[in-house]
């Protein structure tokens, strides 16, 4: 059994179960808020893009393609390093509300996309019946157009949720300490790079199987005939 | 802010020339090794498609951090020496290794939407299997991939900013080099860099755009 504790030390990774445990529930936490983040900016922009106010689809468009033109790390940078003190909480943002902020910002403009494409999806005679029983816009979108949007783009909005929990582990630059950071601390500490991420790699990948698992469940209940 | 902006162009561009080298020789690489995956999924046999599909679902299952770390760190304590990679090609490499992931799909997407007709007709007058390949599904494939290898481009020039951690000096490194020597115009600095990355990245997606608007697109396999 040398052989194994050579080049994977398990005993070493045993000793650090708890770092990974913690790790593991900030990456839970940081996505999770930052998914929360992105659904709400994502139906907003998608909307205002859709709207016929020029000044509100430009703003909109251009929101889309300048997260979507630039790498996640420099967004991260940008927001943690370069935003001014809030006026509202009076400070600046700390590493996990900056990390948390720019990856709910870059998540939200490609789910904007898949809500935009959900929402279009829709037939018109939808919004016209709403329109004939005398729902106002807001309650149109609220309880006849986005339920059924959402109901159509939940696979792929799983999707980007996968994405978005593997770039979590970049606000580890800014020194966020979550699944990837529980590796270096490893690394660091013991000059151990394969009990390290060799392990991290593993949660992750137990992460995505599990995501795998519900986007098909989610297709398979979401898209059946009815919504065909 | 002039006298900024004027003393550090020069290094964030050579940056950016960087950033573009590794990228080029990243799709490149990449893509090379993206098609013969994606070729190779498309056969029958599944002794060959479900390593190829384990190896696709585990790079894209992790984060490209983790691939990156794997290359540097962890191929160099095996002890071979031919896995012992300086930065600049285990960046490469491990880039290269993730975008061949998404590029197989892309390909075998392409490939499985060329009606099999085409490919039977193309047999039927005689033609191997590789012929058929190469004179009539792939010319009438290659079209087809031309959006989604455009997004995978940009997503190849946005992952270059990684590889910044294994200190390589590309656009973000030229950035926090840059940040050091002005420590207050944090932001200018940081927004040229953004600036920098949208000029590149900007009008290959445009590029893309234009194309799925003149050949169509693939539909990915999710």
């Amino acid at each position: 059994m040398d052989w194994i504790l050579d080049f994977y030390n398990y005993r070493v990774v045993a000793q650090y179960l708890p770092e990974f445990a913690r790790g593991l529930g900030s990456t839970a936490w940081i996505s999770l808020v930052a998914l929360l983040i992105a659904l709400i900016i994502g139906t907003l922009v998608a909307i205002m893009r859709m709207s016929h106010n020029p000044i509100l689809w430009r703003i909109a468009a251009g929101y889309v393609q300048t997260i979507r033109s630039t790498p996640l790390l420099i967004q991260i940078y940008l927001i943690y390093f370069t935003l001014p003190a809030l006026p509202l909480l009076d400070r600046r943002l700390d590493e996990l509300e900056g990390g948390i902020i720019a990856l709910g910002l870059n998540a939200g403009a490609f789910m904007s996309e898949i809500i935009r494409a959900g929402i279009e999806s829709i037939s018109r005679g939808q919004n016209e019946a709403a329109q004939a029983v005398g729902m106002t816009y807001l309650q149109r979108m609220r309880y006849v157009v986005l339920p059924q949007a959402f109901a159509r783009v939940a696979p792929p909005l799983l999707g980007q949720t996968a994405v978005l929990i593997k770039d979590s582990s970049l606000v580890s630059f800014i020194g966020v300490f979550e699944l990837f950071g529980a590796g270096l601390v490893i690394l660091n500490e013991r000059l151990m790079p394969n009990e390290g991420f060799l392990t991290v790699a593993a949660c992750y990948l137990v992460i995505y199987t599990i995501m795998l698992q519900v986007t098909v469940f989610a297709q398979r209940r979401l898209g059946g005939t009815a919504n065909a | 802010m002039y006298d900024v902006i004027k003393s550090t162009m020069p290094f964030l561009l050579e940056g950016l020339w960087v950033t573009f080298q590794i990228s080029m020789i990243t799709i490149f690489c990449g893509s090379l090794l993206g098609a013969i995956i994606g070729m190779l999924r498309t056969l029958d046999s599944r002794l060959v498609t479900y390593p190829l599909g384990l190896y696709i679902h585990t790079l894209r299952g992790t984060p490209f951090l983790i691939h990156l770390y794997f290359v540097y760190f962890m191929l160099p304590s095996t002890g071979v020496s031919w896995l012992q990679l300086e930065a600049y090609a285990a960046a490469v490499v491990a880039l290269s290794l993730y975008t061949s992931t998404y590029v197989a799909e892309i390909i075998r997407g392409a490939i499985e939407a060329v009606p099999p007709g085409q490919n039977e007709a193309a047999r039927a007058t005689g033609m191997t299997r590789l012929e058929a390949m190469w004179y009539v599904v792939l010319p009438q494939a290659v079209k087809m991939m031309i959006p989604p290898m455009g997004g995978i481009y940009v997503m190849i020039i946005k992952g270059t900013s990684i590889v910044s951690v294994i200190g390589i000096a590309e656009l973000v490194r030229a950035g926090e080099h840059a940040t050091q020597r002005h420590p207050r115009e944090l932001m200018l600095i940081y927004g040229m860099t953004a600036l920098l990355y949208f000029v590149y990245c900007y009008p290959v997606l445009r590029l893309a755009r234009w194309a799925e608007t003149k050949f169509g697109s693939v539909r990915l396999p999710s």
